[in-house]
């Protein structure tokens, strides 16, 4: 598999090729723990750059991987079998803005925090937003099926796809979906690109609906002594028909993290649980607001602090969007690694997943945080660990393996928005052995020649230790 | 797979004293990557290599010994204006400058000869005058001896933060930097022409990327909303030079607008040049007949998009009032 460096300069310009180690050592690498280097990244800045790659690989059997930020953390964007690194982020132009059919076309590489900026002052607004939104990308955003904190009421990144025109893996230009909510005009192919990070096509352009901004948002949080008072509050909040825009959880280790990393002061409590409520009438909202305190008081929540008040919102909220990498600072000689970081369970499940989640920690030697978007039924952990020691690997495989059987158990999924990529993949295998020959077929059919980020998910491979070089130097 | 994408682990080890006790810090960066977003380098070049993340990899690949450093890992390494925007604001707690300066130090001593955004001196242009040594509040700057009887510049390439304050300020012209950051005099310029030309903005505005980057982040549409300004970030303030600011209103600008650092927080001290050179300009712009009003200085803390947003919008409305300069009367001016 020797790779025409020159064949592709002359393809995207010399400018935009990079087949030197400054490069890719650090497209080796995403937010997940694996690294593997490819052998040259690219980057197309039109359909047709895209699709003359893709023919060029194909007919050459080279893998292509595409790439967006690089925010990924299950090793998604990660090399395993080297080959060509399609950088997206070149293709960053929005291309329409289109209020009076509510939706936007985009090139894959635009950043969902500029497409935000870019809609506000029309008083409109792209709701799936992960917290990483300040740099992700759309493109990756739909491999991913992405979705945040107000995924509760607004729903995740598919349920704004509209259509899209994707190239094939041998270079062929399709047009899917359309220009409209819904559509019952054939297989909706477009959906089936939403969560296939990279492996079936590379989208080129997407059509995304958007909502209005509402006028009103408020934001309270509460404190709780018992992380499982915590959790049945959320269930409760959820089942008895609340309507929140955002509901989620933080527990001891997530605040003690957040305290130290960014001195907030928020309350050394067991958890704490932000809710927020948004409409275009005051009282309505002020209505789903006090009945989830309410639910809250019921289950000894305490200290109920609310704000519309967008300066104090934020400050509320910090602490939350900045918790993912806070984590690292919990304690000295301990490494927050990005594993079992995003499961969905049942809403009824919530505060079982969470003690179980600690218990699991502390039987195998390590620290789990439990945290997220837990009204969507995602639950965020992180295993932290002495990434020196080979025997915390071993622990960290194990806490992996029962964790995810018990998430089996009770009917959730291993990921709920992050995807499966490498890290994910063998408890995926364990709970979906049925999907897998069917995934095959799907695969087979668009992709024969297996060049589109090969071996991932359903054919990752069953050791994700092993799969890759670690990140982190053990021993 | 196997060994296909499988790193080479190098041998020699140990040649990075300084960097090698930050690896603990390394590992603790998680790589989410947030740091993309404030960086300079990364939104001018757009390669990952150019993003804080990006190059604390290539330190953790050479301290650990997956990667040998070459020539272009070092460029990289030395490509960073010490604006902070990475380490103030990384939740990690990684302190991404200090880990670099020591990678610098480190690469120095094994005799790498760099550019990166470092300001070099040309010795046959330079006089010696020594104008810009105290102006480096970083003592990046000396006159050391030279041979028997003379003397010269020379530039501390671990210190030097990259701000192009002594470029602005050398009178011999001596001080340069390396194109392809957008922050050299003529690529300022080609970015001022493009404003005016492409879009006609009745205001160019020079934003100082160590007060307002952040800031601009959260205030700036990217396309489609149409204004009548645009943002240039120009580092330190201190770096606008007067020949900036004429070229402006030479390629059509109504008015312009310098956004520095309030005083006292500014890292370099050029928020002060910044004010004495523009007092100066105002008098030549008079001079010029054209109104010493178009040229506007305000300073802004980090975070006060708001503050510098309003303050953009009533300076528009201003220069609609004055309309465009009449370039007749300047040329005449100018001719008489």
């Amino acid at each position: 598999m020797k790779i025409d460096i020159e064949k592709l300069k002359g393809i995207v310009g010399k400018e935009n090729v990079s087949d030197d180690i400054v490069d890719l050592y650090v497209y080796a690498s995403d937010a997940s723990v694996h690294q593997s280097l490819p052998g040259v990244i690219v980057r197309p800045r039109t359909i047709e750059h895209v699709q003359k790659i893709m023919r060029y690989a194909d007919k050459n059997k080279i893998p292509v991987v595409p790439r967006g930020a690089g925010s990924g953390t299950s090793g998604h964007t990660v090399p395993i079998d080297g080959g060509i690194i399609l950088d997206m982020k070149q293709m960053n132009r929005i291309l329409a803005i289109r209020p009076e059919d509510m939706l936007v076309k985009v090139e894959p590489g635009v950043v969902d925090d500029d497409l935000n900026r870019a809609l506000k002052p029309l008083g409109l607004f792209y709701p799936p937003a992960p917290a990483s939104s300040r740099i992700a990308t759309i493109g990756g955003e739909i491999a991913a099926n992405a979705s945040g904190v107000r995924s509760v009421k607004y729903g995740a990144t598919r349920d704004y796809v509209y259509g899209m025109k994707v190239v094939m893996a041998n270079g062929d230009l399709v047009n899917l979906g359309s220009n409209t909510r819904v559509h019952s005009s054939g297989y909706q192919l477009e959906r089936l690109i939403v969560g296939s990070e990279g492996t079936l096509g590379v989208v080129v352009e997407a059509t995304m609906g958007i909502r209005p901004l509402p006028k009103f948002r408020c934001l309270a949080v509460a404190n709780f002594d018992k992380l499982e008072d915590a959790g049945n509050a959320i269930s409760e909040i959820i089942s008895s028909g609340c309507e929140p825009s955002m509901l989620e959880l933080m527990d001891n280790i997530g605040i003690v993290a957040v305290n130290k990393a960014m001195d907030l002061g928020l309350p050394d409590v067991a958890a704490i649980i932000m809710f927020e409520a948004d409409g275009n009438v005051k009282e309505a909202v002020d209505f789903e607001i006090e009945k989830m305190k309410k639910i809250c008081k019921k289950h000894n929540g305490t200290g109920v602090k609310k704000s519309y008040d967008l300066a104090e919102r934020t400050k509320l909220f910090s602490g939350r969007k900045k918790l993912f990498a806070a984590l690292s600072r919990y304690k000295e000689g301990i490494i927050c690694t990005d594993l079992a970081d995003d499961m969905g369970v049942p809403n009824s499940k919530i505060a079982e997943t969470a003690a179980k989640i600690h218990e699991i920690a502390k039987k195998n030697n390590v620290i789990m945080a439990v945290y997220g978007h837990c009204g969507s039924g995602v639950i965020h952990t992180k295993i932290m660990l002495d990434t020196k020691k080979k025997s915390q690997w071993k622990d960290a495989e194990r806490v992996i393996e029962e964790l995810y059987d018990y998430i089996d158990s009770v009917g959730g999924v291993t990921s709920a928005e992050h995807g499966i990529g490498l890290s994910k993949a063998p408890p995926w295998k364990k709970a979906r052995p049925d999907m897998i020959p069917v995934m095959r077929k799907v695969k087979k059919a668009l992709d024969p020649n297996n060049i589109l980020n090969p071996h991932k998910i359903m054919d990752a491979p069953d050791d994700w230790v092993g799969a890759t070089n670690l990140r982190y130097k053990v021993g | 797979m196997g060994i296909i994408g499988k790193i080479f682990y190098l041998k020699e080890k140990g040649k990075f004293k300084r960097s090698k006790k930050w690896e603990g810090e390394l590992d603790k960066c998680i790589r989410c990557g947030y740091c993309y977003e404030l960086c300079p380098l990364f939104k001018s070049n757009n390669w990952e290599s150019d993003t804080p993340r990006g190059k604390l990899l290539l330190v953790y690949g050479m301290i650990t010994g997956e990667i040998e450093p070459t020539q272009e890992i070092v460029e990289k390494i030395f490509q960073c204006f010490y604006c902070k925007n990475c380490s103030d604001n990384c939740s990690a707690g990684v302190p991404v400058t200090d880990i670099l300066s020591d990678a610098r130090a480190d690469l120095i001593e094994q005799g790498f000869e760099v550019e990166g955004t470092i300001v070099k001196i040309d010795e046959d242009l330079c006089s010696v005058c020594g104008v810009c040594v105290p102006l480096c509040k970083y003592e990046a700057l000396s006159i050391e001896p030279d041979g028997k009887d003379k003397e010269k510049i020379v530039v501390d390439k671990v210190e030097c933060r990259g701000c192009g304050l002594c470029v602005s300020a050398c009178p011999s012209g001596a001080i340069t930097q390396k194109e392809g950051c957008e922050v050299t005099l003529p690529e300022l310029h080609e970015k001022v022409k493009e404003i005016i030309k492409q879009n006609e903005k009745k205001l160019v505005v020079f934003a100082c990327n160590w007060s307002m980057f952040p800031g601009m982040q959260l205030s700036e549409s990217p396309i489609l909303v149409k204004t009548q300004y645009g943002i240039i970030v120009s580092m330190c303030s201190g770096r606008v030079a007067p020949e900036l600011v004429l070229n402006a209103f030479e390629e059509g600008a109504w008015g312009v607008m310098v956004a520095g650092c309030p005083p006292e927080e500014c890292d370099h001290d050029g928020n002060y040049k910044t004010r004495r050179r523009l007092v100066l300009l105002k008098n030549t712009l008079k001079e010029l007949n054209i109104d010493p009003k178009r040229i506007k200085l305000e300073w802004f803390s980090t975070g006060e998009s708001a503050k510098l947003q309003n303050t953009i919008n009533d300076f528009v409305k201003e220069l609609e009032k004055m309309g465009p300069i009449n370039k007749m009367e300047v040329s005449k001016k100018i001719g008489g």
